[in-house]
């Protein structure tokens, strides 16, 4: 085939349909651009296919299959108490099938041109898009690189074989691991570990430092112990240094808390935390686009790269790697490039990992305020002594709320038990509305609820929550 | 064709002078090669090619000051790399005319979350739809949450109500509230700021302050001054310091907190904090250890005359291993400096003063006392080291002779 000379014109191309570029290409029709979406596999990207949706059926199967000893209690019995994991597998593929199509048809009804194929930029407002044999060159006004992120092996792992699992694998095991080993402390390591054990698999996790958990301290410790408490076997301040796969089983060496080499055994290894742009085949470098050193893209407020024509959101672009930021990016692009003037600040972006219970952290955490040196005053509210939690039995957990006490304005929400994610949409509003410990205590609050412990937690920061231990009062007849 | 444009060297810069091209048009250019030296106001910094390729046009003469943004230079790919010239479809309304610079979007920027101004986001909205910062409105509200009425006030110039409804009580009528004078809190000064709050935020500070009889040291200066051989005070300190420094070598080090490793330098680049009319500035005086006390003199005098006047070289300024305050000439008996960061250790010394001190005979006889603080990384070394090693340094001043044992 003859690269044809003839190129199509293109108002805006935007590469990658994740959450990020179809958000992009959706907003983009509705601010009446002439959009035309490139998607090399399928559309829904990582997170849909790959990543946060197929990980949110297992934790939402792990939490559900936990629940059933206390659904017993409520008389609702089973005869036969048992899990089927391929049924589960089923049920994802399912789930995943109808959440593309509503993504495609979305599209579809906003009149964005699909194209399928791997785009490669061959100038600063042309892009050509490959498809087996057939290679058509695009002229754009606009792009948009929404390419992602995959995820890589640590470097003291340099050969993969079946039995180590990454991000976008552990959910495609065909089996229910026998004994799977967790590498790693962000939100998909704590997710996969709480809920494969919770699905009844033996589960043993190797967190890192204290230091680089997300969260604040509280929910570490809390999480610590309800891992525990489900018989996990957790290794915390562990080094990977090797592992070794064999036929039957994987073993992993590490450095432990006491710096002393220990080896496990187990059936799989998943690791998270590593992951690399999706930039490769995209020849920015040849068009000159400014990256980090790592590859990631750099852009400016409005996400414009350093070649003015050219926007990059996502996961390719700086920051965490997090659909949230993907999402709020590619309508930020689409808009400024519609001449608004929008803006992405991710200061109080919510923390949050769907283990049993849910965490979430929002705003500044204790340990920031004291490595910064600001006062605060903080109040952390037990969940047992709310009323909701007591009559659905999910007493594990509190919200702590940290404020200035100088302002009594609230600095950071955290929060791990029932409803934690939910509930965040709230904290994260009144962090954006930078709201006083009064705008919390003024409204009224459904009774029972759990929205009540909110109120009780900032209650708590002046020692006036109801269903609390009063507050000891210090004792001052010995001065 | 690639432009190369006048960026922000990275000290909250807005222009700079061209001082010379060190390429000419027709001359081919490797990446990262030095294109044009440019004079701002801290410093002569070096422009570098993006690419390799040819220079095909120079913009701006030598010896014009420019704004950040202005493009210098044409340079004109090669060959693998070249694409069609073609200016970009324009962007509408004003977001194109703002120059690309590169926000970070870091996971965890805590000093946005207290630093950040409080404002709900419809409040943040009106302010971008008319193209103010946020960041500048001052709010009405004694605990600095921005509101709608704010944003609008600051639109039409007016001042805020400020604590109009203040929480405290006070007699209003007897205050008038005076506009303050601004002073542009930009360029050296904010870079001020910026280090020093990076050090103090990361670096867990002790400040340990002692004491030196300086008395045979001046004996000897004056000695050296009498047969001819003018030389500082301060040429003798650092000798003496970078002495001590070779015996504890946890002080000419940097903690490297993301690999848990602490790296002993090998080098010994003093930094000696210099005073001048824009703001603090740390030349470097490097190898200080391969350096006789003459030479010291000769460096430092040259490094802080070129410092005042503003004509630091870039790597006049880079890789200090430890930072020297000599406020003495200025006075003062103590202070708790800031760690020059990344480094372990600072020491300041102060005024000299004449004392009644006490002589190997118990007799109380005039001396001169100079007093010192150092501060060091508490994480690095403990409080013990940092006395042994002030101990060492003030022995060495105390009897300058053993100088002469270190001269190589």
């Amino acid at each position: 085939m003859v690269v044809g000379e003839i190129s199509q014109q293109r108002n805006l191309i935007i590469i990658g349909g994740g959450p990020g570029g179809y958000s992009a290409a959706i907003r983009g029709a509705q601010l009446g651009l002439s959009v035309t979406l490139i998607e090399q596999a399928e559309m829904g990207g990582v997170c849909l296919n790959k990543g946060c949706i197929p990980s949110k059926i297992f934790t939402h199967a792990a939490a559900k299959k936990a629940d059933t000893a206390h659904l017993n209690e409520l008389g609702i019995e089973f005869d036969d108490n048992t899990f089927n994991y391929r049924k589960l597998l089923d049920y994802k593929d399912k789930a995943i099938n109808g959440l593309r199509a509503g993504v495609e048809s979305l599209c579809k009804n906003n009149k964005i041109e699909l194209i399928r194929g791997k785009a490669t930029f061959l100038g600063t407002d042309k892009i050509g898009v490959e498809n087996g044999h057939q290679f058509d060159i695009f002229k754009f006004d606009q792009a948009i690189i929404a390419t992602g992120s995959t995820p890589i092996l640590p470097p003291t792992i340099n050969e993969k074989g079946k039995r180590i699992l990454l991000s976008h694998e552990i959910f495609e095991l065909e089996k229910k691991p026998e004994h799977l080993v967790v590498l790693g402390q962000d939100y998909i390591a704590l997710e996969v570990a709480s809920s494969f054990a919770a699905l009844g698999a033996k589960v043993s996790i190797l967190l890192e430092d204290k230091s680089s958990f997300a969260f604040d301290e509280s929910i570490h410790k809390e999480m610590l112990r309800l891992f525990k408490r489900s018989k996990l076997n957790v290794y915390k301040e562990a080094q990977l240094l090797s592992s070794n796969e064999t036929e039957s089983e994987i073993s992993i060496t590490f450095k432990n808390d006491k710096n002393v080499e220990e080896t496990i055994q187990g059936s799989h290894l998943f690791i998270a935390g590593l992951r690399k742009p999706n930039v490769d085949s995209l020849g920015i470098g040849r068009i000159g686009l400014a990256q980090t050193n790592e590859g990631f893209i750099h852009v400016d407020a409005y996400m414009r790269t350093s070649i003015p024509s050219i926007f990059a959101i996502g996961d390719v672009t700086e920051g965490p790697l997090l659909a949230i930021k993907a999402i709020k990016q590619g309508k930020a692009a689409v808009e400024a490039i519609a001449g608004h003037k929008p803006e992405v600040d991710i200061t109080f972006m919510p923390v949050v990992a769907h283990t049993i219970p849910p965490a979430v952290s929002v705003g500044l955490t204790e340990q920031n305020a004291l490595d910064f040196g600001l006062k605060v005053r903080v109040s952390q509210y037990p969940l047992g002594g709310n009323g909701y939690a007591s009559i659905t039995a999910k007493k594990d957990g509190f919200i702590k709320v940290i404020s200035d006490p100088a302002t009594e304005i609230i600095s950071g929400i955290h929060m791990m038990g029932e409803g934690a994610i939910e509930m965040s949409g709230s904290f994260v509003q009144l962090l954006e509305m930078a709201a006083k410990e009064e705008d919390v205590k003024f409204p009224l609050y459904a009774h029972p609820g759990l929205g009540e412990g909110l109120l009780e937690a900032v209650e708590g920061l002046i020692g006036q929550a109801i269903h609390a231990p009063p507050a000891k009062k210090k004792d001052l007849s010995i001065i | 064709m690639l432009e190369v444009k006048l960026h922000d060297i990275g000290e909250g810069m807005t222009e700079g002078e061209i001082i010379h091209y060190l390429v000419k048009v027709g001359d081919s250019v490797k990446t990262d090669q030095p294109l044009v030296e440019v004079q701002t106001d801290k410093m002569v910094a070096e422009l570098t090619s993006p690419c390799s390729g040819v220079v095909k046009k120079i913009i701006i003469d030598a010896g014009e000051t420019v704004r950040v943004g202005t493009s210098l230079i044409y340079i004109e790919a090669d060959e693998s790399i070249k694409m069609e010239q073609k200016t970009s479809p324009e962007m509408k309304q004003d977001v194109k005319k703002e120059a690309f610079s590169p926000v970070m979007l870091k996971e965890k920027n805590m000093a946005l979350t207290f630093n950040r101004v409080l404002a709900a986001p419809f409040t943040r909205k009106i302010a971008r739809d008319n193209n103010i910062n946020i960041e500048d409105v001052p709010a009405s509200d004694p605990s600095g949450r921005v509101t709608e009425e704010d944003v609008y006030r600051f639109l039409k110039g007016q001042q805020p109500e400020t604590q109009k409804e203040s929480v405290v009580a006070v007699q209003k009528e007897a205050i008038t509230l005076e506009t303050p004078d601004e002073i542009p809190f930009k360029g050296i000064r904010k870079k001020i700021a910026e280090k020093m709050t990076k050090s103090l935020f990361t670096i867990p500070h002790v400040t340990h302050f002692d004491e030196v009889n300086m008395t045979n040291l001046f004996r000897m200066r004056e000695e050296l001054k009498a047969s001819g051989e003018s030389v500082s005070v301060s040429a003798f300190l650092i000798k003496a310091l970078v002495i001590s420094l070779k015996d504890f070598p946890i002080f000419n080090a940097e903690l490297d907190e993301d690999n848990s490793r602490i790296l002993l330098k090998k080098n010994y680049h003093i930094g000696i904090a210099t005073n001048t009319d824009s703001g603090l500035i740390v030349p470097v005086l490097h190898d200080a250890d391969k350096k006789s006390i003459k030479n010291i003199h000769a460096e430092v005098k040259g490094l802080t005359e070129r410092a005042i006047a503003g004509k630091m070289q870039p790597f006049e300024m880079q890789n200090s291993t430890f930072t020297v305050s000599n406020v003495g000439p200025l006075g003062s008996t103590g202070a708790t400096p800031i760690i020059n960061y990344p480094e372990t250790a600072l020491i300041a010394f102060h005024k000299t003063k004449k004392q009644p001190i006490v002589n190997e005979r118990d007799e109380i006889v005039i001396g001169h006392i100079m007093t010192l603080s150092m501060a060091f990384d508490h994480r690095v070394a403990d409080g013990a080291t940092a006395v042994a090693f002030t101990n060492r340094f003030a022995s060495l001043i105390e009897h300058p002779h053993k100088l002469m044992m270190e001269m190589i």
